[in-house]
């Protein structure tokens, strides 16, 4: 029995045989040819009618994202200059496989230079599309085909052969290559299938029909486990399974406890796959949609923004939650010009920034939300506040925003406004911003972290926080008193630990991962309001 | 009869010129005898290829100049400033 690490891709776990898919040696882009011109050429011709049927087939079942990228690589292996560009190299000597590897990678090499990251991205599809026909003609087209349940093992993956492969006999995914974020991420979570990235030496340490455990959530793969631990797994995987099919009918019905108190289990997100999981896991709306994750590759326009909020909201069909930028110096942005401090969760971040900068930061991102509350139910929620003045200058802002867009035509209606309760300070004095907000919603990590004054991401202090001390609850109950409506979005609200005691201090909405809507409406519906209010008394009293 | 047309049009797709709107901008090139060409700041594409039509990294609001000749450059004209102008997706 042998464990290898990897990085965490995409989770679950998995129990199977392995095959192994090893890549084709690298051409020699000096390679001569050994026809002559004309034949070659006739070659190279031939190899891309064949690698452009094959791709309209992998095409013909593919959909969404990978759709699109499939229907690109099909016109960049049909493009008329990539071609003559590797007639050219033909007519000088080069072999057919070697002229058009030389082509691509300096195609590959120009968009990978452009500003503009998506486009950069594109640079390994033009690679791959040069590889398809270079597989053409040597006549080693590697299709990957899984003709029964299995763990794929390889160097790297392609959007286009994970398209062909039968999502029901693929058990997981690992690489030798890759990041937590890159392509082949996001395909297997699309997919709902482990995976794990980045191990390096997989394809020397595994065999074909080897039996291994893929972890997706640990990073691990675990070789010809004893059977102990295959038992083990194979216990563990018929309890998802159940545990699967017994949430699936708090998927389409509301949060309620036992007594049927309605209290909304919406979901936390980054990005426009985390909002149709969210849909898909039955979320009641968004509660906290991150949107310093859209700034990654640098600051969103407006126009950028608007699309994605829209296109958001237009998916939910429900509340959306819009956090505006929490950046600061622990966060950088490209392109954004913030000083590394000694203390960033003390610093210039979250609103803080958004209010110094308005012109870059705040009014674009203010515009695009106005803009897509249109037609849509979206909220604004600020990230870290500590006074009330704080939102003063923020409404001002947003006032201003608004005249711009009704001078041009647009009639607005009220855009409910709310506030991160982080900071302590907001929270003991939550009955200051009453007639300023509509909501405020508790990012417990960050009020855990200033409570206590503990750095979450130092080892030595981090265990000395306690999320559900008395400190914290105080504060909870302090908030929940102001009869301004409070959501929960931090870690604690999927917590069943601390669910009876969040909602019985009196909070109405809890905003979870998407994964975990289903079971935190499941364990909501265990208890009663009364119930759940007597462990909040009970906790309040004792710790 | 050879002519040559052209228009300076601003890009209308939300992505720019990005792998989908690149791809169905150069099939309907491709339908059309005439030889088409895309011209953005100093950047020159061939516009029935892919490859040099996402090198231009086109943006949404940026103009590119679109010059087409050949037999049919008058009806390729019409459409394809139509394309640019409009969503491509």
């Amino acid at each position: 029995m042998k464990l290898l690490r990897g990085i965490p891709a995409s989770p679950g776990l998995a129990l199977g045989p392995a095959l192994t898919v090893r890549s084709a040696p690298p051409v020699d882009p000096n390679e001569q040819r050994e026809a002559d011109a004309p034949a070659e050429t006739a070659r190279l011709e031939q190899a891309i009618k064949q690698a452009i049927a094959l791709l309209e087939r992998l095409k013909s079942t593919a959909s969404g994202p990978l759709a699109e990228i499939l229907a690109a690589q099909r016109e960049m292996l049909d493009d008329p200059e990539m071609k003559q560009g590797a007639i050219e190299l033909i007519a000088g000597g080069s072999s057919a496989a070697a002229a058009i590897t030389q082509v691509a990678n300096s195609y590959a090499g120009e968009l990978a230079r452009l500003d503009d990251p998506y486009l950069a991205a594109r640079s390994e599809d033009v690679r791959e599309a040069g590889r398809r026909i270079v597989a053409e003609l040597r006549g080693s087209r590697q299709t990957i085909t899984l003709d029964q349940p299995g763990i794929l093992v390889a160097r790297d993956l392609s959007p286009a052969e994970l398209a062909g492969l039968d999502p029901r006999f693929l058990l997981a995914i690992v690489s030798e290559t890759g990041s937590a974020s890159g392509h082949l991420a996001i395909v297997a979570q699309g997919l709902d299938i482990p995976a794990v990235v980045g191990v390096a030496g997989a394809l020397d340490e595994i065999e074909t029909q080897q039996t291994l455990i893929v972890d997706g959530e640990r990073g691990t793969i675990t070789l010809d486990p004893g059977e102990a631990e295959r038992a083990r797994v194979e216990q563990r995987l018929r309890e998802v399974e159940n545990g699967r099919r017994a949430l699936e009918v708090y998927r389409d019905r509301p949060g309620l406890t036992a007594d049927n108190v309605w209290i909304e289990v919406f979901a936390n997100i980054g990005s426009l796959a985390e909002a149709r999981k969210a849909v898909e896991m039955g979320a009641e709306g968004v509660g906290l949609f991150r949107t310093e994750l859209l700034a990654s590759q640098g600051l969103p326009s407006e126009e950028v923004q608007y699309q994605v909020y829209e296109e958001i909201a237009s998916l939910l069909r429900s509340p959306l939650i819009v956090r505006t930028f929490d950046i600061g110096g622990d966060k950088p942005v490209p392109g954004l010009d913030i000083p590394a401090e000694a203390n960033p969760f003390l610093g210039w971040r979250g609103l803080r920034l958004s209010l110094d900068r308005p012109e870059e930061l705040f009014l674009p991102q203010i515009r695009a939300l106005l803009r897509a509350s249109l037609a849509h139910d979206v909220r604004i929620l600020l990230p870290m506040v500590s006074t009330p003045e704080e939102v003063e200058a923020a409404l001002a802002l947003i006032d201003r925003a608004r005249r711009d867009l009704e001078s041009a035509g647009h009639s607005l209606r009220h855009v409910p406004l709310g506030i991160m309760v982080e900071t302590p300070a907001a929270a003991l004095t939550l009955d200051r911003f009453t007639g300023l907000i509509d909501f405020a919603s508790i990012g417990t990590n960050d009020l855990v972290q200033y409570t206590y004054a503990v750095d979450r991401t130092n080892p030595r202090v981090r265990e000395r926080a306690r999320p559900l001390g008395i400190a914290v609850l105080r504060l909870i109950d302090a908030a929940c008193r102001t009869g301004i409506p409070i959501a929960v979005c931090g870690q604690l609200a999927a917590d069943p630990a601390a669910i009876p005691l969040l909602v019985g201090l009196g909070v109405r909405e809890l905003s979870v991962p998407p994964a975990r809507v289903s079971s935190v409406k499941q364990f909501l519906s265990t208890m009663t309001l009364a119930e759940m209010q007597q462990r909040a008394r009970e906790a309040l009293e004792r710790s | 009869m050879e002519t040559t047309v052209e228009r300076t049009v601003t890009l209308g797709s939300k992505s720019g010129l990005h792998a989908r709107p690149a791809a169905i901008f150069v099939q309907h090139a491709k339908s059309y005898q005439s030889q088409i060409t895309l011209v953005k700041d100093e950047k020159t594409a061939n516009g029935k290829s892919i490859l040099s039509v996402l090198a231009l990294g086109a943006e949404q609001g940026d103009r590119v100049l679109l010059k087409i000749s050949g037999s049919d450059a008058e009806t390729a004209l019409n459409k394809l400033v139509r394309l640019l102008e409009g969503d491509l997706g």
